[in-house]
């Protein structure tokens, strides 16, 4: 009973740490303390590794969005001459 | 050997010195970020041509606003004026949203576009991507813009805050739960199912 409580617990604590573990955005990393707690529930957790791994699939599936808007080279081209006219005078 | 200026011990301006630094400071701060504020500029406006005369237009003020730079962090600076910028002459936009879904939705860039890793890759991605646009399409357009700006174009955390004009503990709430209703609205059996190489 205690055994399962915690584990709740865990889980609960992990929920709350998977995106930013996942994401190890600068702005909000995770201590090495939580990192390795966070690890050793993933590995026996099934639930929460399948909410881990459910993440990863939907960041992948976001980050190739097939509309995502590229930059176009040739507008990019044109920004690059548009510094050269900005700064032009100056050097 | 000595300038005029040291007899008094005060360096006299050098306006044409200080030109040059801030051209030198703005090349090296900006233009490796043309791509990003490009990008960025067409998820804010939703479409292409709007977003090159945003991007210009950002580039004349930051080239105006870098001699006050601190050279610190120069994307999340740039895409504060890029914000500034969007709001000034768009001033129909609600504020910490992106473009319209369907202007979203439709985005399309003019080619360059990536290549599917393979076939198989590709026919997972449309089926997953169908379930995508749906999900997307019901989120709060607060919740949606920190998604796109994040997930789909790639910025980060503190980058995603200063395109919106909000704390980033307030990209990270409206990230995680903005998340989270995909992840519910899929479900597992997609998410794992379809799940990418």
């Amino acid at each position: 009973m205690i055994r399962s409580l915690r584990a709740v617990v865990t889980c609960h604590w992990s929920a709350r740490r998977i995106q930013r573990y996942l994401d190890a955005d600068p702005a909000a990393l995770l201590t090495p303390g939580e990192v390795s707690r966070l690890e050793s529930h993933l590995a026996t957790c099934e639930t929460c590794a399948q909410v881990a791994n459910e993440h990863r699939t939907l960041h992948r599936a976001l980050s190739r969005w097939p509309g995502r808007p590229a930059p176009d080279p040739v507008a990019v081209a044109r920004l690059r001459g548009f510094v050269d006219q900005l700064v032009g005078e100056e050097q | 050997m000595s300038h005029p200026a040291d007899s008094r011990g005060v360096p006299e301006p050098r306006p044409d010195v200080d030109a040059q630094a801030s051209a030198r400071a703005f090349r090296e701060h900006v233009e490796p970020q043309l791509e990003v504020l490009l990008r960025v500029a067409q998820s804010l406006t939703g479409n292409a041509a709007d977003a090159e005369d945003l991007t210009q237009e950002t580039l004349i003020r930051a080239y105006n606003a870098v001699g006050r730079f601190d050279g610190r962090h120069p994307r999340a600076w740039l895409l504060t004026i890029l914000r500034h910028t969007h709001l000034n002459m768009h001033r129909r936009q609600r504020p910490e949203t992106v473009a319209d879904w369907e202007s979203l939705r439709r985005t399309r860039p003019a080619f360059g576009a990536s290549a599917p890793h393979s076939a198989e890759e590709e026919v997972i991605g449309l089926e997953l991507h169908d379930h995508l646009e749906r999900a997307l399409a019901e989120l709060d357009p607060r919740f949606r813009a920190v998604l796109w700006l994040v997930d789909v174009d790639d910025l980060s955390y503190a980058e995603a805050a200063a395109a919106l004009g909000v704390p980033v503990g307030t990209v990270m709430s409206r990230l995680s739960r903005a998340r989270e209703r995909v992840r519910h609205h899929l479900g597992p059996n997609i998410l794992t199912a379809r799940r990418l190489p």
